[in-house]
């Protein structure tokens, strides 16, 4: 499902990230990797607050849809 | 020799480089204060400089500031360089190290917040770290000035033993190591020929970096070859080049983190900011708060603070003018000399000397929004109404700072990564009223209305705010169509701003203002005094009316009849205002001959309390300052857009003006 589903608190692993090649390089180079583990912070109408390895990061509604998890 | 300072945003490399340099550069806690490399020489090294480079998370670049820190480590071959990460959070920083490293330049590693990852009980084994990535490790606290030393002089022995990185195989036998072997085999007398390192190139070619490509010139045969082992690559990896390529490096440093690194307890820091987070990014909350905050700084600066401070600083002005001119009377000095001094420069400068506080006040509120973490959140939590306009959360940050100043606006705009988004924003800065129109609308305000001055101020603060939302959603739907790009931003831990950091800021933006009053505004002062003084023959005139400036306002003044005021002395005072805002009012004074304090009353011989609003609307909007149309066209790369930009704001501040003019006259 796409992490802007997932629930707040609960630890998700990321399975793929689509979208343009520049933006999904970005979202790689803060830590968003294949495998990688990320959880929902909290969220305010879709765009959302994670934790993705030891940074916190705000994404929005559009992002959180691309990454899968 | 020359030393780059790399990092990832928001890692402390200003507060490194100030430690190393002696200098004091701003440090913000927003990612992204650094948006312009800089350049300082090390204290204890006199013969080495150091650059400070604009943050950032890979070397492929994202946004505008990144391509200047990756052409500048490109194109100006450093020494050597000084890569600072944040220990607590080291897997995501070294993600850039590993990107560093194949560029084979010397280079050492700097785990900066030592102090907070032993703090909540984690450690770093620094040794063996540096035997994994074969690069020197130093841990330090620019902070706390820890371990500057030791890092200057590992940095000067690398690059003094021209010692560059090793190339470490990053991935595991697998399909990545093929493609990259295979791929670095290819193109490596290229690389060589283009004087780049291979590895790094071969990197490059994966992600497609266009600009390498072309520096790699490769034949058409070739590119197809590399393209084969990509692709090949994908199929058996399972995912894109650019997944695959992350997943190796990720891997990579995981296995040297599972080594060396004892992670630490979930830091104090971070706790306390989760907590304060939870009320300030609030679901329904946030954007009540923000909008406080926002009239709370305004609110402070205008009416508590900085009005007070004003009041008094003009009140010593007045006292000083009036004991020179006592002074110059019974020394008997030339009465052309006397006007020129008194109602010339003291009239002048004197009137916009007396905001300086004001000013002083606002830059203060503004840089502890940016100090303390909370500009980012501001980011976040406009990101959803922004995208009303056509604009993204990234784009408040430039909009605030315009409150400050246009010029730093313009240049804030570098962190948007969309060319459309970036051009947008920029071209809508000029609406955020800047603080050096402060002085005009205080002096009317006071004038006109002084039982609603808070009013007149927040109302004109507004009113900017409202035309740019309009001008916002037209642009959106005629030259910058398109959508903002998605928003990402890392959000910083909440810090107290450091008192240095503060005072340096208010002290830096007093001595601009000084500046700008004893260079530019002293001298439109004297020339207006001088044009109003004299005639065409250069007979000095009893009435300013007969003077040359007289006569070019009044070609001008027809422009303004519709607006409610025509007499020549306006026009004047607006074109005097192109050099720097502050300039309206002390022209005015000049025009006047009056001192600051007696300058409201007379302003009722030119205004009637309608014209003055419509004369407001049309300063509010109309071209800014020639410091910000330089700054717009250095940043659109275009003399015609910055001129559109000037004669934008003139055309939507005389229709604005125009039209309050026409809506007041109707309840008047």
């Amino acid at each position: 499902m796409p992490l802007a589903l997932a629930k707040t608190g609960e630890m998700q692993t990321i399975r793929k990230i689509s979208g343009r090649d520049d933006t999904k390089r970005f979202l790689e180079s803060l830590g968003f990797v294949i495998g990688g583990q990320v959880t929902v912070v909290s969220e305010i109408n879709g765009n959302m607050i994670v934790n993705v390895k030891e940074s916190r990061v705000a994404i929005s509604k559009s992002m959180a849809a691309r990454i899968m998890v | 020799m020359i030393f780059a300072l790399a990092g990832n945003q928001n890692c402390g490399k200003t507060t490194l480089f100030n430690q190393l340099t002696g200098s004091n550069q701003h440090v913000g806690n927003f990612p992204g204060v650094t948006v312009d490399q800089k350049v300082g020489q090390m204290k204890s090294q006199p013969d080495c400089s150091v650059v400070d480079l604009p943050g950032i998370y890979s070397l492929r670049p994202y946004t505008n500031e990144e391509i200047v820190t990756r052409d500048f480590l490109l194109n100006e071959k450093p020494d050597g360089i000084i890569n600072i990460v944040d220990a607590t959070n080291i897997e995501r920083n070294l993600y850039l190290t590993l990107q560093l490293m194949e560029m084979r330049i010397p280079m050492v590693l700097a785990l900066n917040m030592m102090d907070e990852v032993r703090n909540n009980g984690g450690t770093i084994n620094v040794e063996k770290m540096s035997e994994a990535l074969g690069i020197p490790v130093v841990p330090i606290s620019a902070a706390k000035n820890e371990g500057i030393e030791e890092l200057v002089q590992a940095a000067v022995r690398v690059a003094k033993e021209k010692r560059t990185t090793k190339v470490i195989d990053f991935c595991k036998q697998g399909p990545v190591h093929r493609c990259i072997h295979s791929v670095c085999h290819q193109i490596e007398d290229h690389a060589e020929k283009a004087g780049l390192s291979v590895r790094f190139s071969c990197s490059k070619l994966i992600e497609n970096d266009t600009r390498i490509v072309d520096m790699l010139q490769l034949s058409q045969n070739e590119l197809e070859l590399v393209e084969h082992s990509i692709i090949e690559m994908e199929a058996e990896a399972g995912m894109d080049r650019n997944a695959a390529l992350a997943g190796m490096r990720y891997d990579f440093i995981e296995s040297v983190c599972a080594d060396t690194v004892i992670k630490c307890e979930e830091s104090k820091e971070h706790i306390r900011s989760v907590k304060i987070d939870s009320i300030l990014t609030h679901r329904y909350f946030a954007i009540p708060i923000f909008i406080l905050v926002m009239f709370l700084v305004f609110f402070l600066t205008f009416n508590v603070f900085g009005a007070v401070l004003s009041d008094l600083l003009s009140l010593l002005i007045d006292d000083i003018t009036a004991l020179v001119d006592k002074g110059l009377t019974a020394y008997g000095i030339n009465p052309v000399v006397h006007s020129l001094v008194i109602d010339g420069i003291f009239a002048g400068v004197g009137s916009v000397l007396s905001f300086l506080p004001i000013i002083v006040v606002l830059f203060f509120f503004l840089s502890i929004l940016e100090d303390t973490g909370y500009m980012a959140r501001i980011a976040f939590v406009m990101d959803k109404l922004l995208r009303k306009i056509g604009l993204s959360g990234r784009s408040i940050v430039p909009l605030l700072v315009g409150f400050g100043c246009t010029v730093p606006a313009v240049m804030a705009s570098r962190t948007l990564s969309s060319e459309r988004d970036r051009r947008m924003t920029i071209m809508l800065t000029p609406f955020m009223s800047c603080s050096a129109k402060i002085p005009i609308y205080a002096v009317f305000a006071a004038a006109f209305f002084p039982q609603y001055a808070a009013l007149v101020m927040i109302g004109m603060y507004l009113t900017g705010i409202i035309i740019g939302i309009i001008v916002a959603l037209i642009f959106d739907r005629t030259v910058f169509r398109g959508k903002p790009i998605p928003f990402v931003m890392e959000l910083p831990n909440y810090r107290f701003p450091s008192a240095k950091s503060v005072l340096l800021l208010m002290w830096d933006k007093a001595k601009d203002f000084l500046q700008r009053a004893f260079t530019i505004i002293f001298l439109a002062t004297v020339i207006i005094w001088f044009l109003q003084s004299f005639d065409s023959r250069l007979n000095v005139v009893t009435d300013s009316a007969d003077s040359i400036l007289a006569a070019i306002g009044h070609l001008l003044a027809p422009l303004f009849a519709p607006l409610g005021f025509d007499d020549w002395r306006i026009p004047t005072a607006l074109i005097t205002g192109f050099t720097a805002k502050e300039a309206v009012i002390s022209t005015l004074g000049v025009l006047m001959g009056t001192s600051t304090a007696a300058l409201g009353p007379a302003l009722h011989t030119l205004f009637t309390p309608v014209s003055a609003i419509s004369f407001l609307v049309f300063t509010l909007l109309y071209t800014p300052c020639v410091a910000a149309i330089a700054a717009v066209k250095r940043e659109l790369e275009s003399g015609w857009l910055a001129l559109g930009v000037v004669i934008l704001q003139c055309v939507v501040a005389w229709l604005a003006a125009f039209g309050v003019y026409l809506l007041l006259g109707l309840f008047v």
